[in-house]
This record gives structure tokens, C-alpha cells and sequence, in this order.
């Protein structure tokens, strides 16, 4: 038996068709698979499975998945565009903003507007809707409020409003409850006033509304939401969940609008935070926390347009 | 796919570096299925290839600048999603039992993904099979034999040698023959061979 081989062994074959034994070894397997209809039949299953795995369709992404990935993105373009910008903010900005926060409701006169992403560093509006049933968070814009000013509230770093750049004019209206102040805000309109006072040191202030989001038009919907007078709404505080849940979805991104709604038909929260030169909106389920990122659903609103 | 006449991976990439909002964007839609597909199947879990996928997006997002140009934009971004995806095996490494595998095992998760009676379903079949290869292995196979990347590509995105990915898809080739056997009809002349026959002796 001396020169003759036994029948191969699947790994040795699969590593001789990856090219992997070459030299006399290989002639070897060569010679064999030229007389062993044994080895040569498991040599074309070894071809057949490789024929079988190139023709397996590559899995489309969710719609979902896409969604979310365009927001995540939207998020990352206007942050980078906010942080350009504000390396050149002048102090006297920041010390107009400090003034700001430190007034109470009173109204306030339009921030002036930036360009292109630089809208950061000024919250808008937090506002918090209705019933109990569902809770949307609308974080607007500025890159300037770090998560650590929102979760801890001083209401002096959080700065107000952003300004808009062509939008609608935001109701400056505010609203406050359980403690904590909401500011008018700016819904749609991004050039309007903007108050520190959404987020306070008493947290998030959760708009209690009654709005039945759906997932067609969402942007939309999101946006006639924002366009709602802070003088129509009433508000609560978030609880301790909520909070975590929000400035979980929100990172680094200026809260503009936390608001109890339906999505669907069933309690959620909405959440807008606004990315330079985009808002974006999450609708988080009830048992959205802190370490359970639970979101239904996710748009983003491009500056001046009504929807995604 | 790109369009003709569309800018090329690189010149999107090189708009992104200098200030173009709109540029990785374009890019990361040009590649996103591909990616969304080597990071489920490194993963074999649609809400973990999701995260992966989303931390890869925004590393290369903000590391785009390190980009030095050695290999096609297509290869660095699969790197970057994969090395996303195996960092994420890596801290749920506490949950060996779908990376050993056995028959045990196999017939659970087709069991769990879908009615084993419905073998024709290939798909699902192959993604249960996947399921039961070393991560390593599996990454090597999928870029391979599944996404058609070259063994020197697949080498640059897996930052090993092209000796070692032949090695790696080989061995999982060999893993694999007996789950896969029946979808292109010899199994039993898979099965006929015993491991312990092997090797060639002179």
C-alpha cells in the first residue's frame, strides 16, 4: 500500500482547495481525487457548499435600521457642523446666554441667527404635553449643552433658544409645572426665542399632550407638534425614567421638547432634540430608561423642511 | 451600486474631510447593505448587528481623516464593521454556546429561526449553520464566500495574513459540509467520510 493514500479528510480537502497544501503533498490529492470517486464526491459537495453560499442573498436592511442609521448620521453631520461653529462664538455671546438663563420666563427676543450649524448652545424648548398617555421629547439644537448640564441642571449653563434659521417664529410661551420651567418654544420655529429654562435644576419638563403620532408623515407630525403655543400646553416633570431615557436619546444634543403622546395608538414619549441644522425626534416606548434604550420609532427634520 | 459618473469612494471621502455635510452620507448609503450584511452575519443577531453597525458608521464618521489611503475606502469601512462586530462578540463572549457548535445546537437554532421541516428554506438554513462557527472563522467565510471580497481584502479588512484567512475559511468550509450537505442534495456522501481518515500518508 506503500504511495497510496486513504481517503481524504474534509479539512485536509478544504484546505487543498484554499490553496493551502501545495508541492508534492498537493500532487498527492491531485492523483487521489483522479481515482477515488469517494473523495472526488466530497470535493464537489466542498465546491457545491461554497456555489451555495455565494448565492444566498445578502439581507436587506430594515427600514428601521435605515432610519435610524440617517438619524444617527443627520446627528453626526450637524453636531460636527455646531462644534465648527463654535469655536467661533464670541463671549459676548456666552455671556448674553448666561443672562438669559438666569431670567425666569420672561420673554425673550429672538435669538439671532446663525449660520449653517451654528445654532448650538441655545436650548429652545422643552415642552411637555398632556395626558398621560405618551411622552415625546423634542430636543433642539445646540451642541453647546452638554448631557452633564442637562442631567444636572443648573439652569445657568443651559442656554436658550436657537435661533432658527428661516423658520416659523416660536411661541414664546412657557409654560411651567411641577417646578420646572418650560420655554416657549420653538417649535417649528427655529428662529425664535429660546429660553434656558426647559431643562432646570429640576429636570426635565415633560409637555402632557394628546396627540396620536403616526409612522406616515412622522416628520410632519412632529412638526405641527413643535408649532403648538407654549401657552396651550401644561406640563409636569419628568419622572426619574423619563429623564434617563431622554438624555439617553439625546447625547450631547440640545433638548427642545420632551411631550407625553400615542404613537400608534398606544403611550409614548416624544422626544426632539435639535442637531444644528436638524431636529431630531424619538418615540420612546413607556419603559424607555436609562439602560433599556427603547425607541419606536425615529425621524429627523431637515432645517426649514416640514418633514423627513 | 455607484452611478456612472457618480464621485468615487475616495473623492466622497476626501469632501467629508474637508467640511461636505453631504459627502460620508453618500458614501455610507453606497456600502450600507454590504455592511448591514457582514455585520449580521458576524453577529447572527439583527439588534446587535443594528448597534454594531451604528457604532462603526459613527467611528468612521469621525475618524475619516485617519484614512491614509493603503487599501479601497470599501475595505477600510468593512474593516472598521467588523472590528465593531467582533468587539461586540468579544463582551458577549459569556454566551459560548452558539460559537461551539454541535448537531445539538444546529437543530436548536433552525428549530428557534424557523420550521426544520421547511429545509428548503436555504436562507435560514445557512444563517443557523453560520451561527455555529467560531467568530474569526465565520467573518472570514461570510467576506469570502458570501460577499465575494478577495482573500488579500479580506486579509486588509480582518488585519491578519491571506495565509491566515484561507486557514480560517477552510476550516469553516469543513464545519459547515454537514450542515449544508442536504441543501444541495449529498449528504450522505459527506457523511461517509470520517474525520479520522484523513490525512494523506505516503
Amino acid at each position: 500500500m506503500r504511495g497510496q493514500m486513504t481517503h481524504l479528510d474534509t479539512d485536509v480537502l478544504a484546505e487543498f482547495r484554499a490553496g493551502l497544501i501545495t508541492g508534492r503533498r498537493g500532487a498527492r490529492i491531485t492523483a487521489h481525487l483522479g481515482g477515488c470517486e469517494r473523495c472526488t464526491a466530497l470535493d464537489e459537495q466542498l465546491a457545491g457548499g461554497r456555489l451555495l453560499l455565494a448565492s444566498v442573498p445578502a439581507p436587506a436592511m430594515p427600514d428601521s435600521v435605515a432610519r435610524r442609521l440617517d438619524t444617527v448620521l443627520a446627528a453626526e453631520v450637524a453636531h460636527r457642523g455646531a462644534a465648527q461653529g463654535n469655536v467661533a462664538r464670541s463671549g459676548a455671546e456666552q455671556k448674553d446666554q448666561a443672562e438669559r438663563a438666569d431670567g425666569d420666563g420672561a420673554p425673550e427676543s429672538p435669538a439671532p441667527r446663525r449660520p449653517g450649524g451654528n445654532r448650538g448652545f441655545r436650548l429652545l424648548t422643552l415642552r411637555v404635553l398632556a395626558p398621560a398617555a405618551a411622552v415625546v421629547v423634542l430636543a433642539a439644537g445646540g451642541y453647546g449643552l452638554s448631557r452633564a448640564n442637562l442631567g444636572s441642571s443648573t439652569g445657568s449653563s443651559a442656554s436658550a433658544g436657537s435661533a432658527a434659521q428661516g423658520a416659523a417664529p416660536t411661541a414664546a410661551a412657557s409654560a411651567k409645572s411641577g417646578g420646572s420651567v418650560n420655554a416657549p418654544n420653538a417649535g417649528p420655529t427655529r428662529g425664535a426665542a429660546s429660553r434656558p429654562e426647559g431643562i432646570t435644576a429640576a429636570g426635565i419638563t415633560v409637555v402632557t399632550g394628546h396627540a396620536n403620532l403616526s409612522h406616515a408623515d412622522l416628520g410632519q407630525q412632529v412638526r405641527a407638534e413643535l408649532n403648538v403655543p407654549a401657552s396651550a400646553r401644561t406640563t409636569r416633570a419628568a419622572t426619574s425614567t423619563e429623564r434617563g431615557c431622554v438624555l439617553g436619546l439625546i447625547g450631547h444634543h440640545q433638548l427642545e421638547l420632551v411631550e407625553s403622546v400615542l404613537y400608534e395608538g398606544s403611550p409614548a414619549t416624544l422626544v426632539v432634540a435639535r442637531a444644528g441644522a436638524r431636529d431630531m425626534a424619538w418615540l420612546a416606548a413607556p419603559d424607555c430608561s436609562a439602560t433599556h434604550r427603547h425607541v419606536l420609532d425615529t425621524t429627523s427634520l431637515p432645517s426649514g423642511i416640514s418633514g423627513p | 451600486m455607484q452611478d456612472e459618473g457618480a464621485p468615487a469612494d475616495r473623492e466622497l471621502l476626501r469632501r467629508h474631510v474637508a467640511g461636505d455635510a453631504d459627502a460620508f452620507g453618500e458614501l455610507f448609503r453606497r456600502h450600507r447593505d454590504r455592511l448591514w450584511a457582514v455585520a449580521l452575519r458576524t453577529l447572527c443577531d439583527p439588534d446587535e448587528a443594528a448597534d454594531a453597525l451604528q457604532d462603526a458608521m459613527v467611528s468612521a464618521f469621525r475618524r475619516a481623516a485617519d484614512f491614509r489611503g493603503e487599501s479601497a475606502v470599501t475595505t477600510w469601512l468593512h474593516r472598521i464593521v467588523v472590528n465593531a462586530s467582533l468587539d461586540r462578540l468579544r463582551r458577549r463572549a459569556a454566551r459560548p454556546a452558539l460559537s461551539t457548535g454541535d448537531e445539538q445546537a444546529f437543530e436548536a437554532l433552525v428549530a428557534q429561526d424557523g420550521d426544520p421541516a421547511r429545509a428548503s428554506d436555504t436562507r435560514l438554513d445557512v444563517d443557523a449553520a453560520l451561527r455555529l462557527l467560531p467568530p474569526q472563522q465565520r467573518a472570514a467565510l461570510v467576506l469570502v464566500d458570501m460577499l465575494g471580497f478577495s482573500v488579500a481584502d479580506t486579509a486588509a479588512i480582518l488585519d491578519t495574513s491571506p495565509g491566515t484567512v484561507k486557514s480560517r475559511c477552510a476550516r469553516a468550509r469543513a464545519r459547515l459540509l454537514p450542515h449544508l450537505a442536504h441543501l444541495h442534495g449529498n449528504r450522505s456522501a459527506g457523511q461517509s467520510v470520517s474525520p479520522a481518515q484523513g490525512g494523506d500518508t505516503a
